[in-house]
């Protein structure tokens, strides 16, 4: 390769894309790295304070795409108090400053502000797809400017995320000339739709393949944009109560017959039952399926629906032999709980997983809330589905055994991660002691994502996985036994690691420390929400449990942003 | 965390010194639910909270159940999603009183206890004892017998018009009437051109 001008060398590389293969040619040699440097167009940083703007300007010169994420994963679950950090503002403001010919941006759990949607919207000409999900801090007028002024967007892509919503006009923002839009989500959006807007913006968007509503737009108004847009290929309708207007309804059965693109279905917000039928005629198209937010359809008509869709690969749903039986190509499903105060859903427990696993043999990744779980039912799921990449089991009671036996699960984990070897994602649950650690630690070798909660006896648990699990990445543990022994048994693995949450866990003050004082290349954040100053005053400064615990490497030292409830050692 | 004096503190499941506070806001269960409904985001998302409670008890209700914050782990978009939808339908909670014409009394059901007008029309076949009263509901031309319910403004309403949440938070009570009772008051069939 030595032999070949850059230019050549580059052009190989083009070919590369994934973020993991990039790194590796950067390591091969000097040469390599400074190719690889000037070429790389799209930048992943799964923390956003392991680096900083500048440092990434420096390393990258030319990036088109950025990724960024800022709180951890267990801030989805209220864990992490507001204010916390995970602003995007600062790196907005640098890339703004610098030449960087930003194009396309990609947000997780950060905080955004109008003022950052405004300054973005200004700086960069060329800027194409924007994609945020699970952030907050903004408000419609952020969407207003986004629309005003990104003359060639493509993308406009709003996943879950806390939107103050103004009932504005920002849907009217884009201008007439503009005609370029490929995908446009705002399902998260509470607030009333200029729905002429949304009509003439979809009239001439020919480009739109992915259009997901939110609650407000009605039945007529739907039929009328899906006519318009025929090519449509990922569908996220709003609400469909008015099944009386039998016009409407017969005008939204023509228009989706003629939508033969159509692959991927959810929303349905509002959804009357009995409007589904509708969407029968393209059911045997669909590969993606996601009717996790209808809480309205239930039964019968959820299983009609179902039962059309022969070539389904994503589905998130409660019908589950049906399912099983029809869907042969299923790779992912997500079974989320109908009741959370644990009262209901007594129909999802181990027997709909298993079913799900003999019928689907391509399923890789699952998310399943149940009620109850046995170790019989997990070797069974094990032996049905060795291909399980992502694996994520929540029994809705903690420390719940197996019903039949009052064994812990660990067996019956202990199953999948034997069978699985290529198991990067897990998250386990029920009563569990420190032998499925050990098995996690000695089998889940590729294992990337672990979350752990009320689970395990003692420091020895925790020990097994962060000795035995060589490419462990995230690992989050709430409400376990795990404390000092163990957080400062190996401190260097840590660098290995993007980060380690561990809350409500055994964890003290004077441990926190101590790790801190050993791994000045780690911020070990505490955070306290009542009272930071009452752990230093009170005489049991050391043994202080520690409630929340984050700790992740970083290479630009403590951060500046951190709020009065979060301590960093 | 207090118990209210259940005395259940020494088999309760606690990390931390004793006396150490658990962070977090504490609303009992009932405030929770009828501060829920409807449009504060902020106050559903920390709406499970814990009150304690001994994680081990199978057998205890769902309402003295631990409940964890956080607990169960679906995050907090999806978890203000379904508390609309619980709120809603715990609003509409209780038994409201079913006649139908012919019997000589009168029963009383809970129609928070189904989930559709599905469910609703098993649930009303079964008390009754008579199979047509489910197909009235769903498609209503063929059958002898029609369900209305009285509404909130003492109105009387063919049941099937509105979307389910609305329905159990305006109907008082219902009645399942015979068709031939009902002509000459130009009920279409449903789905029928005008």
């Amino acid at each position: 390769m030595n032999y070949f001008p850059d230019e050549v060398i580059e052009h190989v590389f083009d070919f590369v894309t994934s973020h993991k293969d990039r790194h590796s040619i950067s390591l091969v040699c000097k040469s390599w790295f400074k190719i690889e440097r000037y070429s790389r167009q799209n930048v992943f940083i799964g923390n956003c304070y392991a680096i900083n703007p500048e440092r990434l300007l420096r390393r990258f010169p030319c990036f088109k795409s950025l990724t960024l994420k800022g709180k951890p994963h267990f801030a989805d679950f209220n864990l992490v108090p507001h204010g916390w950090g995970g602003f995007v503002q600062p790196w907005i403001e640098a890339l703004a400053r610098s030449r960087v010919g930003l194009e396309e941006l990609r947000l997780k759990r950060m905080v955004v502000t109008d003022e950052s949607l405004e300054l973005l919207s200004r700086s960069f000409v060329n800027f194409k797809s924007l994609v945020l999900v699970s952030c907050e801090g903004f408000s419609t007028d952020g969407l207003a400017s986004i629309a005003s002024n990104c003359r060639h967007l493509q993308d406009l892509d709003l996943q879950e995320n806390e939107i103050d919503d103004h009932r504005g006009q920002w849907l009217s923002c884009f201008p007439e000339t503009y005609t370029s839009l490929v995908t446009l989500n705002f399902a998260c959006l509470e607030g009333e739709t200029n729905l002429v807007a949304l009509e003439r913006l979809v009239a001439r968007s020919p480009n739109l393949r992915s259009l997901k509503l939110n609650r407000a737009v009605p039945l007529d108004a739907l039929a009328r944009l899906m006519a318009c847009a025929p090519q449509i290929v990922d569908l996220g309708v709003g609400s469909y109560e008015d099944e009386q207007d039998s016009e409407s309804c017969l005008k939204l059965q023509a228009a989706i017959r003629k939508c033969t693109s159509l692959r991927s279905l959810s929303g349905f917000l509002e959804a009357a039952p009995h409007c589904l039928s509708a969407f029968h005629p393209v059911c045997h198209n669909l590969t993606s399926l996601n009717l996790s937010y209808a809480a309205e359809i239930h039964g019968s008509h959820l299983i009609k629906l179902i039962e059309h869709c022969k070539k389904l690969q994503r589905i998130g749903d409660k019908g589950l032999e049906v399912v099983a039986s029809t869907c042969k190509e299923l790779q992912e499903l997500r079974v989320f709980p109908t009741d959370l105060q644990g009262g209901g859903n007594t129909a999802v427990t181990e027997d709909g997983l298993v079913a799900i696993s003999a019928g689907c043999p391509k399923l890789h990744s699952i998310l399943y809330f149940c009620q109850q779980m046995t170790n019989a039912a997990l070797i069974t799921v094990a032996k049905n589905c060795p291909n399980f990449i992502r694996f994520r089991l929540c029994i809705l009671e903690p420390h719940k055994p197996d019903h039949v036996t009052s064994q812990p699960l660990d067996e019956g984990f202990g199953a999948i991660v034997q069978a699985c070897k290529n198991l990067k994602r897990l998250s386990v649950s029920g009563l569990l002691t420190d032998q499925v650690f050990l098995y996690i630690g000695m089998y889940a070798t590729e294992l990337e994502m672990l979350s752990i909660a009320f689970a395990g006896d003692t420091d020895k648990g925790m020990l097994y996985v962060l000795n035995g699990c060589k490419k462990m990445r995230k690992l989050e543990i709430r409400d376990s036994p795990f404390g000092d022994a163990a957080l400062l048994a190996d401190v260097n693995k840590y660098e290995t690691m993007r980060s380690l949450w561990m809350s409500s866990c055994e964890v003290t003050l004077g441990g926190c420390k101590r790790l801190a004082r050993k791994a000045p290349w780690l911020n070990v954040e505490i955070i306290n929400e009542n009272d930071n100053n009452r752990m230093e005053e009170n005489g049991y400064e050391g043994r202080q449990k520690v409630d929340k615990l984050y700790l992740y490497r970083t290479v630009v030292g403590t951060r500046v942003d951190a709020p009065p409830f979060v301590w960093i050692l | 965390m207090e118990k209210g004096g259940l005395g259940l503190e020494i088999t309760e499941l606690r990390l931390g010194l004793p006396g150490t506070e658990k962070m977090m806001k504490k609303r009992g269960f009932t405030e929770m639910i009828m501060t829920s409904s409807g449009s504060n985001s902020d106050q559903c998302e920390s709406g499970v909270v814990s009150s304690g409670g001994d994680v081990e008890k199978v057998n205890e209700s769902p309402v003295a159940k631990s409940q964890v914050v956080g607990w169960p782990p679906v995050c907090s978009y999806r978890r203000k999603n379904s508390c609309k939808e619980v709120s809603t339908t715990k609003v509409g909670l209780g038994y409201v009183k079913v006649s139908m014409d012919g019997v000589p009394y009168l029963r009383k059901m809970d129609l928070g206890s189904s989930q559709g007008y599905d469910d609703l029309a098993f649930a009303l076949d079964k008390l009754f004892s008579f199979h047509g009263i489910g197909v009235a509901l769903k498609d209503g031309d063929n059958c002898e017998y029609v369900t209305i319910y009285e509404d909130k403004d003492g109105d009387w309403m063919l049941a099937g018009d509105v979307p389910w949440g609305m329905f159990i938070e305006s109907c008082k009570r219902l009645r399942i009437m015979k068709r031939s009772d009902a002509t000459g008051f130009g009920l279409q069939p449903r789905g029928a051109d005008e």
